[in-house]
């Protein structure tokens, strides 16, 4: 398994240039450096949160509570990939959310055609690969809405952040085997949502 | 070339995120490397893996607050937590003296309250207090002057060589410290209440040294601890 930091992708956001300078000023206990982070991984977080809540105003209550969580971890950040340490307390806190929600299964499933946010341009070089990348990515978004809350979980976790097996185990309180199984299982099933759109794959 | 029992699924969706237990698997390899229908889903499953890696980051649906309020700043790391944990103690050592002091004060006054049955608690303590130490200072001025009976000039109270009446001085003397005693114990009978107290009471000061090592723990901590913002 590849860590998600590591697997860097055009459309995801890119580090700071000086985010270590800011970073530890932040922990240092300076506010403005504090806010230069969250605004600039905002997207990165509520793009988490969106993935695993399939609800907009949740995914934000739940950016704005990692946001809280992470101001007051801050100072015993110990290093590594910050973008990974912040969604790692993102994902806590939508799997915070997504447990009293279970809890509370009154509230109806959102349809997976609606709500969708409007996913950023991947960019303009090649207009029509990239509007075949728009296609595929509207189209995973949709499927991946269609999943059970706990093999979507387990998906966009590993396969869209990269975390490993033992991390996804640990954040919802899972066995290892059962995650496993989440994760095929929810990749097959994704497989078979997006047969239709195949070709967008190649494209 | 379509071979029949085929793996599970599963085992291929193992294989595509490269776990070890399916990459070591030799029987799988060697199947899904003859097996069109199997190298397929394999081919599929590694494309949805790489796509949904690649999902681009969502803007956020409503403006996000980046920042909790000023109050709930965490302290600035190694800038006052070890100033805030200096003055807890001295902060709980004064407030532990100030109750001790309003207790100690306050106790003799609840006493006098419950004895005189009525008298207010100031003139419990404080009047009793008052009468004392003015007993015991015209006692003490009385006692100094008590030795120059035995011989030189003639104390207050004692019969002067020159004075003729017998009577007049002594009876003066003996009135005076009827009436100290009278005004030390009140207009009470009461034998306790002419004991003259050893020394003064030492909870006022407990009190006041307790409410300045508060105030003083509490100003040095607003002075040196940084605020955040």
């Amino acid at each position: 398994m590849t860590d998600a930091s590591e697997r860097t992708s055009a459309t995801r956001t890119p580090p700071l240039p000086d985010e270590a300078a800011v970073i530890a000023r932040a922990a240092g206990g300076d506010r403005t450096a504090f806010a230069q982070l969250m605004e600039h991984y905002q997207s990165a977080c509520y793009g988490l949160a969106w993935r695993l809540l399939s609800d907009a105003d949740q995914a934000a209550d739940a950016t704005q509570d990692a946001f809280m969580h992470a101001y007051r971890a801050i100072g015993s950040y110990r290093g590594g990939i910050f973008r990974s340490w912040l969604l790692r307390i993102t994902a806590n806190a939508s799997y915070d959310i997504l447990r009293r929600q279970q809890r509370r299964p009154s509230s109806p499933l959102p349809d997976p055609e609606e709500g969708a946010p409007e996913l950023p341009d991947p960019g303009a070089v090649n207009p029509v690969a990239e509007a075949t990348k728009s296609e595929l990515y509207r189209h995973l978004e949709v499927a991946l809405r269609r999943l059970p809350a706990d093999q979507r979980t387990a998906v966009v976790l590993c396969d869209v952040y990269g975390m490993d097996y033992n991390e996804v185990a640990a954040m919802t309180q899972s066995a290892l085997g059962t995650v496993k199984s989440r994760i095929h299982r929810g990749r097959l099933r994704l497989r078979e949502l997006m047969a239709e759109h195949r070709e967008l794959f190649t494209g | 070339m379509l071979i029949p029992n085929h793996p599970d699924d599963e085992r291929l969706s193992a294989l595509a995120s490269l776990d070890d237990d399916a990459t070591t698997d030799a029987a799988l390899a060697s199947h899904v490397s003859t097996c069109v229908r199997c190298t397929e889903t394999l081919t599929e499953l590694g494309a949805l893996r790489a796509s949904l890696a690649e999902l681009p980051d969502v803007a956020p649906s409503r403006p996000l607050r980046l920042l909790p309020p000023v109050a709930d700043a965490p302290a600035a790391v190694g800038g006052g937590g070890w100033i805030r944990r200096l003055f807890a103690p001295a902060m709980t050592a004064g407030a532990a003296l100030a109750i001790v002091g309003v207790i100690g004060t306050a106790g003799p006054a609840f006493q006098g309250m419950a004895s005189s049955g009525g008298d207010s608690a100031l003139e419990a303590a404080g009047g009793e207090d008052a009468a004392s130490s003015f007993a015991q200072v015209l006692r003490s001025s009385a006692a100094e002057q008590e030795p120059a009976t035995d011989g030189g000039a003639p104390a207050y109270g004692e019969e002067s060589p020159e004075s003729t009446d017998g009577q007049s001085r002594p009876l003066a003397r003996e009135s005076v410290g009827a009436s100290i005693d009278q005004f030390a114990a009140g207009d009470d009978d009461d034998g306790e209440r002419t004991a003259l107290p050893a020394e003064r009471s030492p909870w006022p000061m407990v009190l006041f040294t307790g409410v300045a090592l508060m105030v003083g723990a509490a100003l040095l901590r607003w002075i040196l601890v940084p605020r955040a913002g």
